[in-house]
Order: C-alpha cells, then sequence, then structure tokens
C-alpha cells in the first residue's frame, strides 16, 4: 500500500473514531434509542472504510443496504426500530461462515 | 410560498446534493428570516457562523454525531451569554437564549424550504468541541446546528399525535 492511502485510510479511521467517541460522550443525555441508531450507523460507516481498504463481500455489502433503508425508522416509531435491528440481526445468521 | 405548505411540507434532510448554496441566499435566509423571529425582551443575542468550507464543515461532523449525509452548509446558530444575562438575567442566560436560538431556527427551515434547500436541526454535537473548531470566544456558545442543501431524497411526515389540545382546562 502506497503511503498516500495509507494516509487516506488512517484519516478515514480517524473520522470514524471521532464519531465514535463523540457519540459515547452525547449519548449520555441523549434519546436512549439513538444508542443502538449510532452503533449500526457506525457500522455502515466502518464497511464503508473496509470497502476502500478492498475488503468487499456480497455480505458487508448486503448489511451496509439493510442498515442504509432502515436506520431512519429511529426517527418513526420505537416499534419499527426494534423490529428492523431484530431482523437485522436474524439477517445475520445465513451469511455466518465456517471459520477457516 | 403559503405558511401552512411551508409549516406542513418541511422535513428533516439528511441527504444532500453538494450543490452548493448561493452565499447571499444563505444571508438572505438569516437576515430576513432568522433575526426576524420573536426574540425575549428583544434581546436579539443570537450569533450565526456560516460554515461552507468543506474542510471545516468535515471537522465539525467528525463532533457532531447528529450530522448525516453531507451537507454543503452548516450553520452554528449561537449565543453570547454574557450578553443574554446582562440584559435578561439568568432567566434569559440559561432559558431564553435555548428558545430564541429554536424560533430563529424554524423562521429560517421554513423559508429554506420555500427556496427549495432542505435542513436538519442538530442537538447531537459536542459544544466544546465546535467552540474550538469554529474559534468562538468564551461568551459565544453555539446551541444548535443546522445543516442545509439541496435534498437528495425526500422524506416522509412522520404520524402527528393530534391528542395534545384542551380547551380552558386539562383533563386525563
Amino acid at each position: 500500500m502506497s503511503t498516500r492511502n495509507k494516509d487516506e485510510l488512517e484519516q478515514q479511521f480517524f473520522e470514524l473514531i471521532c464519531y465514535m467517541v463523540t457519540s459515547a460522550r452525547n449519548l449520555i443525555p441523549e434519546n436512549k434509542l439513538y444508542g443502538p441508531f449510532r452503533l449500526v450507523d457506525a457500522v455502515s460507516r466502518l464497511i464503508d472504510v473496509l470497502q476502500k481498504l478492498d475488503l468487499k463481500s456480497p455480505r458487508l455489502e448486503a448489511i451496509q443496504k439493510q442498515i442504509e433503508e432502515g436506520k431512519y425508522m429511529v426517527m418513526e416509531s420505537d416499534e419499527k426500530f426494534t423490529d428492523f435491528l431484530e431482523n437485522l440481526v436474524m439477517s445475520l445468521v445465513p451469511l455466518m461462515q465456517d471459520k477457516k | 410560498m403559503d405558511v401552512w405548505e411551508a409549516i406542513q411540507g418541511r422535513r428533516s434532510i439528511r441527504s444532500f446534493k453538494p450543490d452548493p448554496i448561493p452565499e447571499d441566499l444563505i444571508r438572505k435566509l438569516i437576515l430576513e428570516a432568522g433575526i426576524w423571529a420573536p426574540t425575549g425582551g428583544n434581546v436579539q443575542t443570537w450569533r450565526f457562523v456560516v460554515v461552507t468550507n468543506p474542510n471545516v464543515i468535515h471537522k465539525i461532523k467528525m463532533v457532531a454525531p447528529g450530522i448525516l449525509g453531507n451537507p454543503p452548509v452548516v450553520i452554528a446558530i449561537c449565543q453570547d451569554l454574557d450578553e443574554a444575562e446582562r440584559k435578561g438575567s439568568k432567566l434569559g442566560r440559561n432559558v431564553i437564549t435555548l428558545m430564541d436560538t429554536a424560533l430563529a431556527a424554524q423562521n429560517i427551515m421554513l423559508v429554506a424550504y420555500a427556496q427549495g434547500i432542505g435542513t436538519c436541526l442538530i442537538a447531537s454535537f459536542h459544544p466544546g468541541a465546535v467552540e474550538e473548531i469554529l474559534h468562538l470566544p468564551p461568551p459565544i456558545v453555539p446551541q444548535l446546528l443546522m445543516s442545509l442543501g439541496y435534498p437528495k431524497v425526500k422524506s416522509q411526515a412522520p404520524k402527528r399525535n393530534s391528542r395534545v389540545v384542551w380547551f380552558n382546562e386539562y383533563s386525563q
């Protein structure tokens, strides 16, 4: 990997770290459901960075697509958002593979 | 645009086109809408820092988990707390500034909507970090951030709870 690519990736990971650390602080007084929201949003952002590292895979793309399609349900209703998270977890099971 | 249409059509936008918003239009949103909001005791202690530099927006996003998407403009709606206290005592400093900020924000959002601009209000940010990034001197504190841009996607209106009105007295 070139130095330039390394620097760009370090920057992207740094941004993700800032997002997660600031979220950790801000979530203390915030709406309880923002915690799970920030977590799944962080997953989507992590998948973005992994893709730039050439760590693309159909299952990671599928997870990200589901997150992007459903994450804003947090603004609509607690029940819908909870169902979305439930379905997201269950959708991981068929994507699991035996350890090589 | 009719005021009812603006109130009911406005949505919080979290996905923006990269197109910039002309500076004179942003100025108009603030000077012809924001500062015309009611302000408790006519203190007018709001201060608006408009951020259009992508590098600065990038830094703000790192400490503002509530900013979603890539808005080309972020406005930090701030208050001069010392002036608010001088003019409006403790109530002014601790309570009325928050109300004034929200009222100015709503005015800006409605006029922005009428101009085809999407907005989203953000309370999820770290005030201290934003103060550092924007070089805000101590009495000036950011109370809300607003992201602005031309909407990429329009979101659906969440259901409204209409059972919130009573006349003359509250009843269960």
